[in-house]
Order: structure tokens, then sequence, then C-alpha cells
């Protein structure tokens, strides 16, 4: 019986692997490590988008934004924002177009813009978020 | 002889009455009490004349010590409005000079309007002398403008109420957003993000290492990153039931050891940050230290230290990571066995990779 155990035992580590989570991987990732972007001076903007991450000073108040850019240059957006520690959303609509500085937004200085595949990252002075292309069902 | 018989009878018409009352008195000496009985009336209570009279003292001793009172509280309003209805006067004064000038800078602003308009029209007779009469070009007529009059007394408006103080807003992408910045250096609540939180522990056995894992935590705290006193507070919770290590077999043993029927939670009480290793840097938000707290799992409950490194990401969330070894002993928790071969050793090592979010302070 003994000699028994002794072979399982002998026998088991090679049919159970070790799942030991190194150091470095004890965090949760983000979906975003593996996005590379890049500049683009006249991206296509229209469609559906939602944020998923936002960094910045921006970040402090600011839980997620989704806009809706109409090809006819007209746009509508709303952000859940924590205000005075309560969650509130917030709507606004305007115009928008693309310029060689970015996306402007209802005339204002222009926000620099990056892609990837199905995402826009856009970098104001307060913060910067990424936008994923979404489809509205 | 009837003298005598008279004599006879009186003597015993006197003896017969004492005779009767000795014998009346013998007969009757052991049959009769006397009872000395309280007053009636005054076995039925106090004197309601006097408790009138005593409840009527006291009542006019009420009514005094309430005028008294009163009196005090009308002479301290009559003082507060005194005192109220002086600022208003010293304010209204103030809003009337400031009145005043303005009026007066309307009046000279007037006057020199006035002058400068008669001064053109000086020039333009001038210059129309000097190159004659010149031809009417057909022109549409003009509205005549009234000759200008004394001014009118300026009418003051009447002086609204301040607009209340809207906080400043900072715009991102056209939305406002409050001020709200993230404070490093200074006291502030914390709440994690599970969906950015896990717990784990590393543990060696005979056969293999392996890692128990969960993100199904909560909790918040309260820090100041910057005070050296490290006067934090809060608690962290893990569900134990949400513990994973891969082996479904292995994950219900450790749901049996750590009896989570009684005692479903793990939780870590914090109660102190003692800065060290490479301390705090406030410019790059960085703090590292022992965090000292109690741990409880499986209802024992036990003092700890936990070496802890902090900062701040991108998203401004604060990031804590951090590692203790324990012993499954020191809990109460049976370590376990398999034949007595295969075995699991008592000390593992528990680790958190947590992010927390700083809550936005309601602001008045």
């Amino acid at each position: 019986m003994r000699a028994l155990a002794i072979g399982l035992a002998l026998l088991l580590p090679a049919c159970i692997a070790s799942n030991v989570v190194a150091v470095e991987q004890r965090e949760v990732g983000s979906a975003l490590d593996g996005l590379a972007f890049r500049p683009v001076a006249a991206p296509q903007l229209d469609g559906f988008y939602e944020s998923v991450d936002i960094r910045g000073d921006a970040a402090v108040s600011l839980r997620r934004i989704y806009y809706v850019f109409d090809a006819r240059g007209t746009y509508t957006a709303a952000a859940l924002a924590e205000v005075d520690g309560v969650l509130q959303f917030q709507t606004l609509g305007g115009t928008w177009s693309v310029g060689p500085g970015g996306l402007v937004l209802d005339g204002q200085e222009p926000v620099p813009c990056e892609e990837a595949p199905e995402h826009v990252r856009l970098v104001a002075p307060s913060g910067a978020v990424v936008l994923r292309k979404g489809r509205l069902q | 002889m009837v003298a005598k018989l008279l004599r006879g009878l009186g003597v015993l018409f006197v003896l017969l009455p004492l005779l009767a009352a000795v014998a009346g008195f013998l007969v009757l000496k052991d049959r009769v009490t006397i009872v000395i009985a309280a007053d009636q009336q005054a076995a039925n209570g106090p004197d309601p004349v006097a408790l009138l009279r005593d409840e009527l003292r006291s009542l006019q001793a009420e009514v005094g010590a309430m005028q008294q009172a009163m009196t005090t509280n009308f002479e301290r309003l009559a003082e507060a409005l005194e005192n109220r209805a002086e600022l208003r006067h010293a304010d209204v004064q103030a809003l009337r000079s400031e009145l005043a000038a303005l009026a007066r800078q309307c009046q000279q602003q007037g006057s020199d309007a006035v002058a400068r308009h008669a001064e053109l029209v000086a020039r333009t007779a001038t210059a129309a002398a000097a190159t004659g009469p010149v031809p009417e070009a057909p022109t549409a007529p003009v509205e005549k403008v009234p000759e200008p009059g004394p001014l009118p007394t300026p009418v003051v408006p009447p002086v609204a109420e301040p607009a209340p103080v809207v906080p400043k807003k900072a715009g991102f992408l056209s939305f406002a957003l409050p001020t709200a910045r993230f404070q490093f250096d200074a006291p502030q609540d914390y709440v994690l993000v599970p969906e950015l939180c896990r717990v784990g522990f590393d543990a060696k056995s005979t056969l293999h290492d392996f890692t128990g894992v969960t993100s199904q935590v909560r909790g918040r705290f309260r820090a100041d990153f910057d005070d050296p006193a490290g006067a934090w507070t809060g608690e962290v919770t893990v569900q134990a039931a949400s513990l994973k290590t891969g082996v479904d077999g292995r994950d219900d043993g450790l749901r049996e050891r750590l009896d989570i029927g009684q005692h479903p939670e793990l939780v870590f009480k914090i109660e102190r940050f003692v800065p060290g290793g490479n301390g705090i840097d406030v410019a790059k938000q960085t703090a590292s230290g022992e965090l000292l707290g109690t741990m409880t799992i499986r209802g024992q409950a036990r003092s700890v230290r936990m070496p802890l490194q902090i900062e701040v990401d991108p998203q401004k969330r604060v990031v804590v990571r951090g590692q203790l070894p324990l012993k499954l002993s020191d809990y109460g928790v049976p370590v376990p066995s398999q034949l007595g071969v295969i075995n699991m050793q008592d000390e593992v090592v528990v680790w958190v990779a947590l992010r927390a979010r700083q809550q936005v302070e309601a602001r008045k």
C-alpha cells in the first residue's frame, strides 16, 4: 500500500501541472496592452464609441464616456461622472469635424487623435480617453 | 313609726341605686372595651386646602421662572436684532456710497459725450464753410437725431442678491467636469475596484506548488499616503468560497478546511501604515512600508504586518501590492495531507494586488 502511494506521488506531478501565478502576473491586466496606436490626421470617426480607458485628471471623476458621431457633422454624447460623491450622467450634443490638428468639437481647439484597430485615442490637456468603436443594435 | 318607716325607705332609695351600680360594674367590667378612634376626616388624607395652597405656590414659582426666562430671551433677541440691523445699515450705507460714485461717473461721462458732440458739430460746420455748398445727393431719408438735452438723473437699478458661487468646471472633450483632483498627500477615502483586484495565496506541496486566487474582493479604506504616522483605517474582505486553485477537488477541500459555512469571509482589518523601504515620494506618488492590521481566517484573528508597495496608475487609481507569509495552523486551518505522503506545507504566502479609486468627496 505504501509503495503504491509512493508510486502515485511520483506519477501525479506529471498529471497535475503547477499553476503558480508569477509575481508580475498577479495584477489584473489591461485589454489595451496589445494595442498599438498611431497618430492619424483625418480619422474616420462617424459611428458609435464607448470609452474603455480614461487617464489623467479627468479620470478622477469620469467613469465612462459614450459618443455617437453622425456623418452629417453633429454628435451626441454622454459621460458617467462622479459629482459630489454621486454618479451622474451628463449629456451633450453639438458639431464635430476633423481638421489637421485632430477632432474639433463645437469649434473648440482640435484634439489630437491616434488610431488602433477598432479604437481611437483622444488626447486632451486634462486627460486622454481610448474609445472603442461599437455597433448600435 | 311612720317617721322610722320613711327614714328606712329613704336610706333604701339611696343604697339601692348604689348597690345596683356596684353590681352592674362587677358584671360588666370584663365585657366593656374602650377604644379611642382617630379622626375620620384625618384618616382620609391631607387637607385639600393645604394642597391647593401648595400647588398654587408651585405654579406661582414656575410662572415667575418662565417670566424671567422670557425676559432674558427677549433681551437677547432684541440685542441680536439690533446688531443685525446695524450690520445691514452699514451695508446699505456702503452700497449707497458706491451707487453715488457710479452716478457721478455716469454724469461725468454724459457731460464728456455732450462736449464731444458739440465739438464735432462745430468742426463739421467749419469744414462745410471751407469747401462750399455741396450738391445734395439723393439719399434715403435719415432719421433726425434729436438734440441732446440735459442728461436724466441716473436711475439706480435695484441691487440684486449676489448669485450663488458655482464651482468651476474643467472641460474635457466638451464635457464640464467637477474640479476634483487626485490628492496623494491628503486624507482621502478609497474604494476597491473588485474587477481590478486579485487576492491569492501561494502554497507548496509534495506534488507541486499551486496558487489559489479570487477577484471577489471588496473593501474601502481611508489613508493619507504622506502621513508619517500612517493613521489608516479600513477593511478588505474576501469571499473564501471564491478562491480557485485550478483543481476542482482541491477547491472543495479548501472550502471544507476554511469552514466556509461558518466563516464565509476572510477579513483584513487595516490599522496603521508604517513607512519604510523607499519611504514616501509625493512627487512620484509612491509609498512603501508595512501595513499593520488584523487578519481573520476561519474565525481566528491574528495581528500581522504586511509589506506594501503603493503607486498611482495613469487612470488615477491607487495600486496596492503586498504579500506576507503565514501558517495555516495559526488560524486553525487543517493542513491537507493525502495518505501521509502527499503533504501541503503549513506555511503559505498570502498576496494582494489591489486597485482602489479615490472617492470624490461631496462638496458643499
